[in-house]
């Protein structure tokens, strides 16, 4: 049996403001072991980022609420520590790679020193340590460490990334959520930034919550993937449960609705309507008003999670009394 | 022109940028013939010239030489005033980011209203609301969006918006330029059918630009890939999946991560990042990235050749690549 790293329970979060509350993420749950990659996919607006600054503890302070949940490390629950411990937990025990490598560096501070920054804070070593440490990151990444000296804007949108990446994993993290970390690349790019992060994965045995909307790349990196739709995890399992044997409308409808490369297709899968609003999400299922197995029970009430063979579990009334 | 099944025919096009560091090589010694009524597929990394070619062709660059066919005159080279009296409205294009190409103060009836006012100045209000309306119709938008505003809306429908003003002109030839890459899948759906069905019914001719290569094959009849400026090879869609010839092109097929679990590739990581277009040495542009190459690559560039009907390639080995 694994070790069990990272364990969320019901996480419910809202955004308040004076006119509306937004319910970003509504009772997710899901927890990951040792050295397992596990991806989030939804759309736009479906709270996979939101739920990622929750487990980081960086939810924008007076807007966020979290409502109820735990998020327990190693057994410890995060929610209930103070900021000055969150901050020996965060860059060191878990770390985050943004989405946009162009605006996650500071463009003043030579790359270096901003590797060289997170490993002074947590190792508590010396400068001429830090810099030593910074530059054997930057080896690792494949940048070579002469570079050491020059600025953000002196390198290419791929290498930009390579070095957030060198910063997260600078002081060796258990857990990396990596928050659309090859969306705005190029596919060659893409590809060197993935083989690198699971080469990582393999030496440093790091589990990595890989957030992305591509399912080519979940189906390359992933063990487990849940799905998500308007704050709520729908599907959930392995990655073969997830691409072999999809059962929630919503991951199918989505299969549909990309082009595939070996099927010839004269028209795309639509699925009707819009993502629900998450200023006034149904009390039903919030996906029934979409779905095209629809039923009266759907309109009903708010489905539970069904627990099919083994991990797969999939929230939707068609397998409610099936398990 | 050359060929009567071809809208447009262009010959040897170049468009360079003067920069302080020299001349940069955006668009190099670019030949392609566009066959009415179908779509052709640019494909690229960033930075390869594919806008820069779109744009061209629109006359929002003017080109440094070479020659672009369209009706028996050559529309590079005649004075913008009378290409922007004479075929601006024929030529029309999509842009990438609806977020960024539509006007936050105008109503979605003002938007589309806009370009029909503009090319037509004779035209009475009336006329110009009651074409308006029609191409909202035609795109999908409902007759209650009239008085949104565009941050009221979502990306799907905002493109919508941009595709009724490339529209209202009554175009021949249309240049998509990313019109889905910022859209989610399900929405990227509904906009794709949407340019498959107007390209039925009033038989459109489009340049389909994207760095999605699932996308591109299933919307394209021909695909295009260039690199580094240069068109290196142009085949049917089908074919380029089953016989690329190009080491690029494969190494860039072979990046695409593919969502299916089944499918195992051998993937080519290609060494280092695009060289820079700045004052390219005559030689293949692909050479230093490329595995395969020889000391004839670094010293002689290739020329486009046809290896088979309809499917050209620019590489000295192209013969040795081929299936």
């Amino acid at each position: 049996m694994s070790e069990k790293l990272l364990d969320v329970k019901n996480l419910v979060v809202h955004y308040e403001t004076d006119e509306e509350v937004v319910e970003a993420v509504n009772g997710v749950s899901f927890s990951l072991n040792k050295g397992e990659i596990m991806g989030l996919v939804g759309e736009t607006g479906a709270g996979k980022t939101t739920t990622a600054l929750a487990i980081m503890g960086l939810l924008p302070d007076r807007v966020a609420n979290v409502i109820e949940g735990s998020i327990e490390w190693e057994g410890e629950d995060m929610l209930k520590m103070s900021k000055a411990q969150m901050r020996q937990v965060r860059g060191k025990k878990i770390s985050m790679i943004f989405q946009d490598p162009m605006t996650a560096l500071n463009p003043t501070i030579p790359v270096g020193e901003q590797i060289a920054e997170v490993v002074m804070l947590h190792e508590k070593c010396s400068r001429v340590e830090a810099m030593k440490r910074a530059q054997d990151m930057l080896a690792m990444v494949g940048i070579v460490p002469e570079r050491y000296k020059e600025y953000p804007h002196q390198f290419s949108g791929g290498m930009k990334q390579r070095i957030v990446i060198a910063i997260a994993l600078a002081c060796e993290p258990d857990l990396l959520i990596a928050d659309e970390p090859t969306t705005a690349l190029d596919v060659t790019i893409q590809a060197q930034i993935l083989d690198m992060m699971r080469n990582l994965q393999k030496q440093q045995g790091t589990s990595i919550i890989l957030i992305t909307h591509d399912l080519g790349v979940v189906a390359e990196m992933c063990d487990h993937c849940a799905v998500m739709y308007a704050g709520e995890i729908v599907e959930h399992g392995t990655v073969e449960d997830i691409f072999d044997n999809p059962k929630h409308p919503y991951t199918k409808a989505l299969y549909e609705s990309i082009p595939s490369l070996d099927k010839k297709v004269d028209r795309l899968h639509v699925i009707q309507g819009m993502v629900s609003d998450p200023t006034c999400l149904p009390t039903y299922c919030s996906f029934a008003d979409r779905c095209e197995e629809c039923t009266e029970a759907c309109k009903q009430g708010d489905p539970t999670t069904v627990h099919l063979e083994g991990e797969h579990t999939v929230k939707c009334f068609k397998y409610c009394g099936k398990e | 022109m050359e060929n009567e099944k071809n809208l447009i025919e262009i010959r040897n096009l170049k468009k360079y940028f003067n920069t302080p560091r020299g001349q940069l090589h955006a668009v190099d010694n670019v030949t392609m013939d566009i066959e009415k009524g179908k779509t052709i597929g640019v494909v690229g990394e960033s930075g390869c010239g594919k806008s820069t070619l779109g744009k061209t062709l629109m006359r929002l660059h003017s080109a440094t030489s070479g020659s672009v066919m369209y009706k028996d005159v050559d529309i590079a080279a005649m004075p913008l005033k009378e290409f922007k009296k004479n075929y601006r409205a024929d030529i029309q294009m999509i842009f990438q980011d609806p977020y960024a190409s539509l006007d936050p103060r105008m109503s979605v009836l003002q938007l589309v209203e806009e370009p029909i006012s503009v090319n037509d100045p004779k035209l009475s209000k009336a006329d110009v609301e009651k074409k308006a309306k029609e191409m909202m119709e035609l795109v999908g938008l409902a007759k209650r969006l009239e008085g949104s505003y565009p941050h009221e809306l979502d990306g799907g429908r905002r493109q919508r918006i941009g595709i009724a003003r490339a529209l209202s002109l009554d175009p021949q030839f249309i240049v998509c330029d990313e019109p889905v890459s910022a859209l989610d899948v399900s929405i990227q759906a509904q906009i794709l059918n949407l340019l498959q069905d107007l390209q039925k019914e009033r038989g459109l001719t489009y340049m389909f630009i994207t760095h999605d290569m699932s996308v591109v094959k299933h919307i394209s009849d021909d695909i295009a890939v260039m690199y580094l400026g240069q068109l290196i090879e142009k085949c049917p869609a089908d074919e380029i999946f089953e016989n690329t010839i190009h080491p690029y092109s494969q190494a860039l097929l072979s990046a695409i991560p593919i969502p299916d679990l089944h499918i195992k590739r051998e993937r080519m990581i290609m060494k280092g990042e695009l060289t820079s277009p700045i004052n390219p040495k005559p030689c293949c542009r692909f050479a230093a990235r490329c595995p395969f190459a020889t000391d004839k690559c670094h010293s002689e560039e290739p020329t486009l050749r046809e290896m088979k009907p309809n499917h050209q390639v620019a590489c000295h080995y192209a013969e040795k690549f081929m299936k």
